[in-house]
């Protein structure tokens, strides 16, 4: 039996924005090898940068918050990005180790 | 997404309805899925491939296309027996768990609104109480009081129920005088082995905290195994 795991995100993303915030979900929805995180994990992200939640180990998550101020200013709707194997040089935004992952960025608004 | 729809989504997670949440990954539109309901006409195309997902309770893209699927499934029944010390730990990793806890304890003076708060606490012997609460084989017991007054009814209508996971506080010694109990009113061995008890893994601890992180931990064990 799956158990019905849940980390209120979405509850807290309601706070946020009942806060007058910009809020942007972003869901892990694909992944391939071993990842950190499942999919349908997920991470909220403001304006400023603050985020809550997660899609993976803290390998990516500072490239994920970049991707979702940009989002919020160019005022986008939606964006899907992925995430490879990381090389030595580009620890910051990879995964060590060894996965992929689809995460798709969506404004709430 | 609009805030409304995420408003809503969180109005169904509350009243413990199994939904699935279905988005175009290409123009951002997404749409809440129940079974029986129809979708928008760029999601009901795929009806089929939603209903599997939802059928499996599985997240994912549906193949060659850039649907993307999250089901909800409704959090699992745990029924304490017990409003005593480690209930209250219990309670705690249960929350952030995700485990919906109702605790039963006909004495009073245990299953006080201040001693848990926010929490439903049926003050009525196991019986009574067990008429306020769906179960199936999709509950679990965590029998808590040792005491066979209160904790033997409890475990007579979790095994009859088939429970996944049962288990009851007390020691080898008092775990066998409660099977020996539990054989005379006509439960067989494998019924009665079922029963996890002593109750929790091996951690070590003995304070309340750490009982009830190890009972949990089985808990959260047997649940996967299922």
């Amino acid at each position: 039996m799956k158990n019905s795991f849940d980390e209120k995100i979405l509850e807290e993303a309601n706070d946020w924005l009942n806060a007058n915030q910009k809020v942007v979900l972003a869901t892990v929805i694909q992944t391939w090898g071993s990842s950190p995180r499942q999919v349908g994990s997920r991470m909220i992200v403001n304006e400023t940068g603050d985020f809550s939640g997660s899609v993976s180990g803290g390998c990516v998550e500072s490239a994920v918050v970049r991707e979702c101020i940009g989002l919020i200013k160019d005022n986008k709707p939606c964006k899907k990005i992925e995430f490879k194997v990381s090389n030595e040089s580009a620890w910051e935004v990879g995964l060590a180790c060894g996965g992929e992952i689809a995460v798709y960025l969506e404004q709430i608004n | 997404m609009k805030h409304s729809q995420l408003k809503e989504i969180i109005k169904k997670k509350a009243s413990k309805i199994e939904f699935a949440i279905v988005t175009n990954l290409e123009n951002g539109l997404s749409e809440i899925y129940e079974p029986g309901k129809s979708l928008s006409k760029e999601f009901e195309i795929h009806k089929e491939q939603i209903d599997n997902f939802f059928k499996l309770k599985k997240n994912g893209v549906i193949e060659n296309t850039e649907i993307f699927i999250e089901t909800y499934i409704r959090p699992i029944k745990v029924i304490i027996v017990g409003a005593v010390h480690i209930a209250q730990y219990l309670v705690d990793f249960a929350k952030s768990l995700n485990f919906e806890i109702s605790i039963i304890d006909p004495r009073g003076y245990f299953a006080s609104e201040q001693r848990f708060p926010d929490m439903k606490i049926i003050n009525k012997w196991p019986d009574e109480a067990f008429k306020e609460i769906e179960t199936n084989e999709n509950s679990a017991l965590i029998a808590l009081t040792h005491d066979p007054k209160i904790d033997d009814p409890a475990l007579q209508h979790a095994l009859n129920k088939k429970f996944y996971y049962i288990g009851a506080l007390g020691s080898k010694k008092t775990h066998e005088n409660r099977c020996q109990r539990l054989k005379e009113a006509g439960f067989n061995n494998e019924q009665i082995n079922s029963i996890h008890g002593p109750i929790g893994i091996k951690l070590g601890g003995r304070s309340a905290p750490e009982i009830a992180l190890s009972i949990i931990a089985q808990l959260v064990s047997e649940t996967y195994k299922k």
